[in-house]
């Protein structure tokens, strides 16, 4: 069944899903730190107030994700932020997460050798929304 | 030209490309907190070009002995020119430098990248008479 974009179903989904992930398991080994992820507002698009979520991933596990205010995702270790479009393109498989913050897309705060020693953690991360059933709010 | 004062990185654009800005960026963490890149930055003197394929985005590096400046796009002069997707560009900072400060090419990540040069999805123009360079700059690159 289909979970609400960005909602605490979502979040609980998504978490599901890394922890589902072998792949996630063996490739985010040994990170510690938190993510927040910032999705924007488009009113335009039916999603009127900005989002921030919050990813406690430790050692190939997610402890915990949890959807709340942009600010406490921005207070993360690591902070993603993009226009809810762009999550969307991302959750969708039509925008590359890397490409993304190669260009721009999607903007990457944090220490960037960390991130990326976990590459491929982050891509599987990013697979794992893909494969969430989801209910745009500009699809209704 | 936007300098920073405790930085050996400064930018030739005004408005850096955000693929100038990551690496840049990621250069300059690398180099300050490993000492062994760091000698390497202080004697590398070369102008690399980075382009990503799939991006349609490319950067040029000219190292200067402890200072590099990185040019959005192409430029000219360019000792060696790495040309590749964006995956690639990820790997090669994520090859682990072995014995004698050579690359590893026989882990998974290595294997990719031998591969893709194999099946050249990842050219390197300039190769052959700059090895040793090229050795130089993935050791600066790497993450690992």
């Amino acid at each position: 069944m289909a979970v609400k974009a960005f909602s605490n179903e979502w979040a609980k989904a998504f978490k599901d899903e890394v922890n589902r992930s072998s792949v996630y398991k063996s490739a985010g080994k040994g990170w510690k730190w938190t993510v927040g992820l910032v999705v924007e507002a488009e009113p335009d698009k039916h999603f009127t107030e900005a989002k921030g979520i919050v990813m406690d991933l430790f050692d190939g596990e997610a402890r915990d994700i949890k959807v709340g205010p942009a600010s406490d995702a921005q207070k993360c270790d690591f902070v993603i932020t993009a226009p809810y479009t762009r999550w969307k393109e991302v959750a969708t498989s039509q925008l590359d997460a890397t490409k993304g913050m190669l260009q721009g897309k999607l903007k990457l705060k944090g220490d960037l050798p960390t991130i990326v020693r976990y590459t491929k953690a982050s891509q599987e991360m990013t697979l794992c929304t893909t494969r969430i059933p989801v209910e745009w709010p500009d699809e209704k | 030209m936007d300098v920073d004062s405790r930085a050996e990185v400064v930018y030739a654009d005004d408005e850096p490309s955000a693929f100038a800005s990551m690496l840049g960026g990621l250069i300059e963490a690398n180099v300050r907190s490993r000492p062994e890149k760091e000698r390497d930055f202080d004697s590398l003197k070369a102008r690399v070009g980075i382009w990503v394929t799939d991006i349609d985005e490319g950067v040029t590096l000219e190292f200067a002995r402890g200072k590099l400046i990185v040019h959005n796009g192409l430029k000219t002069r360019r000792t060696l020119t790495i040309r590749t997707d964006a995956d690639t560009v990820m790997s090669l900072s994520n090859l682990k430098i072995g014995l004698l400060g050579l690359p590893v090419y026989y882990d998974e990540v290595g294997r990719g990248v031998a591969l893709k040069l194999l099946t050249g999805k990842l050219k390197i123009d300039g190769l052959l008479p700059n090895v040793l360079t090229l050795n130089t700059v993935t050791r600066i690159f790497s993450v690992q």
